[in-house]
């Protein structure tokens, strides 16, 4: 009588797609060796002994900013630990290390500035706008806040971290006939990333009528450099919302990738500053253990525990980078 | 007098068959979770005889692993908002070829096509080989990378 290896089992059970899996083991098994990146929301810590022989440990944890609405999409303040779970690449994540408010997180924010022919018609309602924002008491003292206006083929740096004190609107003037949205996106992000400090939140807000027409880098690019960053995108639509009932599809991807939102100029200031900095100050951040996965890339979704009418907004995943896996890995 | 011991009645039968309901549970944990094709959940009729026209619009499902005392099941929804609580302790019942979870909140049941089944001592034997071959592997890797 033949007896069955418990792995040829296995595949029959669970079919071709852990087949896959399995052939993917060593690739996981070499990158457990290698250091993990503290960037993108995951916190390394090392330990070295001091004798002849060096000895690396390297623990990564998840660190995740989320918000929770009811079914009418109000922030709902009084979440908690065990009211939700994370999905993260597949697994079901219950245990967290920490679960705190975010409002004991700094801030720093860079404000991107639609300064393009495309947006002339609503430039004054969005600088008014803009500058409402930035001058705005509730921010944190410790929060920073940037700003970078984008015309032409490239974004300019208005203020940086200090622009609370020093914007003015007139610093930012209008015209350039192209639209390099997505590069300006990418240098946002890139600048927030160099940075970067544990403990504090990366934020853009942007305000845009959502057409790109000269950018290098692709949407893709983008995207993945937001997700790698961690940063969370508040775009804010300036078309006229009366015109076009659908908000524009880019800065709608953007938002949502991020776990951000995406808001309309024309609901107001107040509106805006309560959707987006209010928003800020409701979410909450927890922390787990990175769980093994096959993937450099980690999809990423929470879900209640309890009551199915509880909504949970977060970045759309995260990037480990694992040794020996090729790009297709990625999404 | 008549009538009160006929209402007496009819709500000892009903508690008693809300109880049985309750004692009829099983009590799971869910594991993993994804988002698949709902394909398989979709009925084969539809599939052979549906208009050709149609276009094929793809549609992913959550799929579970649930993990009970004795046996662990790989269930699919019906449509891609069909969703489980993933408290750390669930309550189902299987009902004919479905799996019906309570859905403590919502005060109703939720029914999941069964896609795969297995012995949980079958599965944890299946875990531990994977983890055992993993760990070797590690450690060649970490002899490898002495060298």
């Amino acid at each position: 009588m033949n007896e069955k290896h418990p792995l040829s089992s296995l595949l029959a059970v669970f079919g071709r797609r852990n087949r896959l899996r399995l052939s993917l083991f060593p690739l996981v098994l070499v990158a457990s060796f290698f250091p993990s990146h503290s960037a993108f929301g995951l916190s390394p810590i090392g330990a070295e002994d001091p004798g002849n022989d060096t000895y690396h440990s390297t623990a990564s944890e998840v660190r995740l900013v989320f918000f929770a609405t009811d079914e009418h999409n109000h922030n709902v303040q009084d979440i908690q630990k065990d009211d939700f779970a994370v999905v993260d690449d597949e697994n079901v994540i219950r245990e967290f290390r920490s679960f705190t408010p975010s409002a004991s997180i700094k801030l720093d924010v860079i404000v991107l500035i639609d300064s393009s022919d495309s947006i002339l018609p609503h430039f004054q309602q969005e600088i008014t706008n803009v500058a409402q924002l930035i001058s705005q008491s509730s921010w944190s003292p410790e929060d920073n806040v940037s700003a970078m206006s984008f015309a032409g083929l490239q974004a300019h740096l208005i203020c940086s971290r200090n622009c609370r004190s020093s914007f003015t609107v007139d610093q930012v003037v209008p015209g350039g006939a192209a639209t390099p949205l997505l590069d300006a996106v990418e240098t946002a992000t890139t600048l927030l990333s160099q940075r970067r400090q544990p403990d504090v939140w990366p934020v853009i807000i942007l305000f845009s009528d959502g057409d790109d027409t000269i950018s290098k880098a692709s949407f893709k690019d983008v995207q993945e450099r937001i997700l790698a960053t961690g940063a969370q995108i508040y775009a804010v639509d300036v078309r006229n919302s009366g015109r076009s009932r659908t908000q524009n599809a880019t800065l709608q991807s953007l938002a949502a990738d991020s776990g951000g939102r995406c808001v309309w100029l024309s609901e107001g200031a107040n509106e805006i500053f309560s959707k987006v900095i209010d928003d800020l100050h409701s979410a909450r951040v927890v922390t787990y253990a990175l769980p093994q996965s096959n993937s450099a890339f980690h999809s990423i979704r929470i879900l209640p525990t309890h009551n199915l009418n509880l909504q949970f907004r977060c970045r759309r995943g995260y990037y480990h980078p694992v040794a020996g896996l090729h790009q297709e890995d990625n999404p | 007098m008549k009538r009160a011991f006929t209402a007496i009645f009819l709500l000892c039968i009903c508690s008693g068959l809300a109880s049985a309901q309750i004692g009829m549970y099983q009590h799971g944990s869910v594991i993993r979770m994804h988002m698949a094709d709902c394909g398989v959940t979709r009925h084969s009729f539809i599939t052979n005889f549906g208009s050709p026209a149609t276009p094929n619009v793809e549609e992913y499902c959550p799929e579970y692993t649930l993990l009970s005392d004795n046996v662990v099941y790989l269930i699919v929804g019906k449509s891609s908002s069909q969703l489980i609580p993933l408290a750390q302790s669930i309550d189902f019942r299987l009902q004919k070829s479905e799996l019906a979870v309570r859905v403590d909140d919502a005060k109703r049941e939720s029914k999941f096509t069964i896609k795969e089944m297995m012995v949980r001592s079958e599965w944890e034997r299946i875990q531990r080989h994977m983890e055992d071959r993993m760990k070797s592997s590690e450690e060649q890797t970490a002899l490898k990378s002495r060298d």
